[in-house]
């Protein structure tokens, strides 16, 4: 049976091929399903990423134009939310370069190192976290500082803690998304962390 | 004061493999390390710590206006063609 004249309810449960072999062929309500499967998805990212609402809007829009204009290049070799997280993240990070602030963005080598190390950045010792994240997350002024540490985080490193700690892609997937090694997606990933950590033990050193 | 270097072989690989099955020698060595360093486990449970603090973090969801918006884009797009869609004209849309 065609998909093109099925009902809303039906393409939900239409897989992301289907979808796509119907919009290529010119279904406009097979391509719109698609959009609402995915809308919320690369909103989240584009928001994790920009950590603006107007920026994350505009990429969104700007995705699935590209979505729109591409579908017909997608190979189908890599799955769809691969090849639809390299589009949304390439317009993140041309967002984040054509809005680039002047703020200096500290190196993250330095996180290669363990915190007591002579070289590494200077803790007197490992800081204990005792609480547990549920009720970390009760103090808003902690939320307050995820953000602003997420927010220090340079826009590359950034975009691969998103794409593997919350979205869950794997890292082969990710570093297919980005186009570097998986030794880069996992040497990134480790200072990102490290990274993120550091800033939130200088809170909660402060606030335990 | 410097770590030891089983401490910065663990700190690379607890940092790279959170939550991943240790069965390998090498992923033995360090679970064994990890029961006799109360540093690395403390470091690695902070560490942990750090990852589910922004899974758990609620996102936005697309509000309403930037969803017809979207939508309003994707049927310009098909009324061009398959040209390059306009920019939707701003008025009232009805909600979703």
């Amino acid at each position: 049976m065609s998909i093109t004249h099925t009902k809303a309810s039906e393409l939900k449960q239409r897989t992301d091929a289907e979808l796509i072999h119907a919009a290529r062929e010119g279904d406009h309500r097979a391509f719109t399903a698609l959009v609402r499967r995915y809308e919320e998805t690369v909103y989240r990212f584009s928001f994790k990423v920009c950590r603006d609402e107007q920026q994350a809007a505009e990429t969104l829009q700007d995705t699935f134009v590209n979505v729109f204009r591409k579908l017909s290049s997608f190979d189908g070799k890599s799955k769809f939310s691969t090849w639809l997280f390299t589009i949304v993240t390439n317009n993140c990070l041309m967002k984040h370069r054509r809005r680039k602030s002047s703020a200096i963005e500290e190196p993250l080598e330095m996180y290669d190192e363990p915190p007591d190390h002579e070289k590494g950045p200077h803790r007197p010792r490992v800081a204990r976290w005792d609480k547990t994240p549920e009720d970390l997350l009760i103090d808003s002024e902690l939320r307050e500082q995820l953000d602003a540490a997420i927010q220090k985080l340079p826009v590359d490193y950034r975009v691969v803690f998103v794409l593997r700690d919350i979205e869950g892609n794997s890292a082969e997937e990710t570093a297919r998304v980005l186009g570097i090694s998986i030794e880069a997606t996992k040497s990134r990933l480790r200072r990102a962390r490290a990274f993120l950590k550091s800033r939130l033990d200088n809170y909660l050193r402060i606030h335990p | 004061m410097s770590l030891p270097q089983s401490c910065k072989r663990v700190y690379r690989f607890i940092c790279e493999n959170l939550d991943q099955t240790m069965d390998s020698p090498r992923c033995r060595a360090i679970r064994k390390h990890l029961d006799d360093c109360p540093d690395c486990r403390t470091y690695l449970d902070s560490l942990k710590k750090t990852v589910v603090l922004y899974t758990m973090l609620p996102s936005p969801k697309v509000p309403n206006r930037v969803h017809r918006k979207l939508f309003r884009t994707i049927a310009l797009a098909y009324e061009a063609g398959g040209k390059e869609p306009r920019r939707p004209h701003k008025r009232i849309l009805p909600k979703r």
